[in-house]
C-alpha cells in the first residue's frame, strides 16, 4: 500500500516535469534602425524647425547625419542657423543618457535655432537607431563657453 | 530474565530501514528534482533572454547601415551580422544559409508578425535542443513611434551547453541525495534499535512466562506506547501468577486432603481386615450364605486397602516425596519374578533376553509391570505377551494383549485416574489408579509409558533409562 503510494508520487513528479515542445516566450523589444533616409532639421521662412529626410537609402550614424547637416540644406528653400565653415566632421560620443557632440564651430557661428537643428537631428537619428527619446544632447563648441555644458532637448520632439 | 539469544527477527528492523531509505530517497529525489528543475528553468530562461538580447543587439548595431527598402545584399549583410544559422526575409526576398525554413513553427511566425517584440521558442531537432529566435526589425520615426519594417530575422542558437549545465545540476542533486542515504540508514538503525530493544525485552519476558517463569517482568522504558505495553504485560503476568498460585494452593490442599484421608482410613481398614478374617474362620461350618458374606467382606476390604494404598502412592508421587531406590536389576528376571509372585506365569508369554541389567528401582518396576500385566489380563484377552528389548542406555518393555483394544475415545484417557473404559462395568477388581501410578513411576525413572492400539488389542510401551551410579535417592519426583 505504502509502496503503491510512493510509486504514485514518483509518477506524478515524472509526468509533471515532462519535456514537451516549449511555448513561444517573449524576447524583449524588437530591434530597430532601418530607415530609407537621414532625418535632418532645417529652418523654414519663419525660422521654425522643419524635418527634411535626406533620401540616402539608409539611416546611417549620427556623425554622418551631422556631416549632412553641416553641409547645409542644399538647393531647397530651407535655411540653416549654422554658418558654413567648410568643416563637416563632428565628433560624436553616445553615453547612457547623453549624446556629446564635438562641433567644429565656435558658439557665435551658430544661432540658437541652429543649435536646436543640431540637437534635433542628433536625437532623431539616435531614436531611429533604437535609442531612448529621453536622451539629452550636449553640444560642445570649439571655444570655451558655458553653452558647451548645457544638456539640451529637441523642442520639436520633446 | 531468560537469556534468549536467537538470531534477530528480520521483520521490524528491515521494515523500518526500508521505510527510512524510501522516505529519504523520495524526499531527496523530490527536492533534487524540483531544485534542479527550477534552477534549470532559471538557467535556460536567462540564457534565452541573453540570446535574444544579443540577437537584437547585433541587428540594432548593423540596421542603420542597411539600405531600406533592403535589397538582397542588405539582407545578406544582416544575416551575416546576426551570425549562426539565420534566415532573413523581407516580403518575397529571402536570405538564408543552411537554415531550414520548415523549422519555424507557425506559433513563432505568428508572434513575430503580430507583435512588435522578439520571440523565442525551444525546439528539438534530432534529439538536440535549439533556441529558435525570431524578431521583426522595426522602423522608428524621429518622434519615437515604431512600425514594422517588414524585415524578419529568424536564427537558431544551440542550447547544448545550457543543457549540459542543467544535467550537471541534476547530477549534483542526485549525488547529494546519494550522500544522504548512509545517514538515513544510520538514523533508521538507531530508530530501529530504540523500538526493537523494548520489543525484544517484551518477547523475552513473554517467552520466560510461557516457559513457566511466572516471576518474569518486562522493564518499561520511557513513557511511550511500548512502555505502556510493557506495563500491561507486567500486570497480566502478575494476575496470572496470582491465579496460578491460588490454583496451586487449591490443588495442594486437595492432594493433602486425599493423603490425609487415605492415611486415616488405612489403620481402621487394617483392623477391619483382621477382624473379617477372624469372622471368616469362625464362619467355617455355618451355612453357605454366611460363608459367602464373610468371603465377600474380606475381598471388598482387601480391595479397599489396595485402593487406599494406591491413593497414598499417588499422593506421594503428586507431592514429589516419592524417592527412587536404584539398584542393579535384571529386566528379564524382574518380569518373571513379577509374574510368578502373582501366579500369572502360565497365562502370559514372555520374550525376555537374559543379561539386560540396569540400575532401576526394583519395587517401582514391579509395580509398573504388575499394573500393565494385570490390566491386560483383566480387560484384554489372551494371549498376553511381555517383550523386553534392550535400548541404547535403557530398556523397553512392551505388553500386548488381544482384547478389544483401545478405542479412539479411550486412548487419550487411558492413563486418567479412575477412568473406566466400560461405564457399565463399575465393579472391577482394579482401583482405577493402576495405569496412572504406572506412568508416574515410569516418569519418576525419567522414562515414559505410552499406550497404543495394535488393531487386534492394546499395547503398552514402557521405556526406562538406565539410572547411572550416584543418581539414586537424589532424584525428586514430580513433573
Amino acid at each position: 500500500m505504502r509502496r503503491l503510494g510512493a510509486a504514485a508520487v514518483v509518477l506524478a513528479l515524472v509526468t509533471s516535469c515532462g519535456s514537451g515542445p516549449a511555448e513561444v516566450v517573449d524576447g524583449g523589444p524588437a530591434p530597430t534602425g532601418v530607415a530609407s533616409g537621414v532625418p535632418l532639421y532645417f529652418l523654414d521662412g519663419q525660422g521654425e524647425l522643419v524635418l527634411q529626410v535626406r533620401d540616402t537609402g539608409r539611416l546611417g550614424s549620427i556623425s554622418e547625419a551631422m556631416s549632412l547637416l553641416l553641409s547645409g540644406p542644399g538647393d531647397s528653400d530651407l535655411g540653416t542657423g549654422i554658418d558654413a565653415t567648410g568643416a563637416q566632421r563632428m565628433g560624436v560620443t553616445v553615453r547612457e543618457d547623453v549624446i556629446e557632440l564635438m562641433t567644429p564651430l565656435a558658439a557665435d557661428e551658430v544661432t540658437p535655432a541652429g543649435i536646436d537643428q543640431i540637437v534635433c537631428t542628433a536625437l532623431a537619428v539616435h531614436v531611429q537607431s533604437g535609442g531612448s527619446p529621453d536622451t539629452g544632447v550636449r553640444v560642445r563648441f570649439t571655444l570655451d563657453t558655458p553653452e558647451s555644458d548645457e544638456v539640451r532637448r529637441c523642442p520639436v520632439t520633446g | 530474565m531468560r537469556a534468549l539469544r536467537r538470531p534477530l527477527p528480520r521483520g521490524l528492523r528491515s521494515r523500518l530501514l526500508t521505510a527510512f531509505v524510501l522516505v529519504t530517497v523520495l524526499g531527496a529525489v523530490a527536492a533534487a528534482w524540483s531544485g534542479a528543475g527550477s534552477a534549470g528553468t532559471a538557467l535556460v530562461s536567462s540564457h534565452q533572454q541573453r540570446t535574444t538580447e544579443a540577437v537584437a543587439g547585433s541587428i540594432t548595431a548593423v540596421a542603420p547601415q542597411l539600405t531600406y527598402p533592403p535589397d538582397r545584399e542588405a539582407l545578406d549583410r544582416l544575416r551575416q551580422a546576426v551570425g549562426g544559422d539565420t534566415l532573413v526575409t523581407y516580403g518575397d526576398l529571402t536570405s538564408t544559409g543552411v537554415f531550414d525554413t520548415g523549422l519555424i513553427t507557425d506559433e513563432l511566425r505568428g508572434a513575430v508578425r503580430d507583435g512588435h517584440r522578439s520571440a523565442a521558442q525551444r525546439i528539438t531537432v534530432d534529439g538536440r535542443t535549439w533556441l529558435l529566435v525570431g524578431t521583426p526589425v522595426m522602423a522608428t520615426a524621429p518622434d519615437g513611434t515604431r512600425s514594422p519594417s517588414g524585415i524578419e530575422v529568424y536564427t537558431l542558437r544551440d542550447l547544448a551547453a545550457v543543457e549540459r549545465e542543467v544535467d550537471g545540476l541534476v547530477l549534483t542533486a542526485v549525488a547529494t541525495a546519494a550522500a544522504a542515504l548512509p545517514l538515513s540508514v544510520l538514523l533508521a538503525l538507531l530508530a530501529a534499535r530504540g523500538v526493537l530493544r523494548p520489543v525484544r525485552d517484551l518477547r523475552d519476558t513473554a517467552g520466560a512466562l510461557a516457559a513457566g517463569d511466572l516471576g518474569a517482568r518486562a522493564e518499561p522504558h520511557g513513557a511511550d506506547e511500548l512502555a505502556e505495553l510493557a506495563v500491561a504485560v507486567n500486570e497480566m503476568a502478575a494476575s496470572l501468577q496470582e491465579s496460578m498460585a491460588a490454583m496451586e494452593r487449591m490443588q495442594a490442599d486437595a492432594r493433602r486432603f486425599v493423603a490425609d484421608v487415605s492415611h486415616e482410613l488405612r489403620t481402621p481398614l487394617s483392623t477391619l481386615a483382621a477382624v473379617v478374617e477372624v469372622l471368616e474362620s469362625s464362619a467355617e461350618g455355618t451355612d453357605d450364605d454366611t460363608r459367602e458374606s464373610a468371603r465377600m467382606a474380606i475381598s471388598e476390604t482387601h480391595r479397599l486397602i489396595r485402593l487406599v494404598e494406591d491413593l497414598m502412592e499417588v499422593s506421594r508421587l503428586d507431592a514429589g516425596t516419592a524417592r527412587l531406590r536404584a539398584e542393579p536389576v535384571d529386566a528379564a528376571a524382574a518380569v518373571r519374578d513379577c509374574l510368578r509372585l502373582r501366579g500369572w506365569s502360565e497365562r502370559v508369554e514372555v520374550a525376555a533376553p537374559e543379561g539386560i541389567v540396569l540400575r532401576l528401582d526394583r519395587r517401582r518396576l514391579d509395580v509398573i509391570l504388575a499394573n500393565l500385566v494385570g490390566n491386560a489380563l483383566r480387560h484384554g484377552a489372551p494371549p498376553v505377551r511381555v517383550e523386553v528389548h534392550r535400548l541404547p542406555g535403557g530398556v523397553r518393555v512392551t505388553v500386548t494383549d488381544h482384547g478389544p483394544g483401545l478405542g479412539g475415545d479411550v486412548l487419550p484417557r487411558v492413563f486418567d485416574r479412575f477412568y473406566k473404559a466400560d461405564e457399565s462395568r463399575t465393579r472391577t477388581p482394579g482401583s482405577g489408579l493402576g495405569l496412572a501410578i504406572a506412568r508416574e513411576n515410569a516418569r519418576l525413572h525419567g522414562g515414559d509409558l505410552t499406550a497404543s492400539d495394535t488393531g487386534s488389542g492394546a499395547r503398552f510401551d514402557l521405556v526406562l533409562p538406565d539410572r547411572g551410579e550416584g543418581e539414586e535417592d537424589e532424584e525428586e519426583g514430580g513433573r
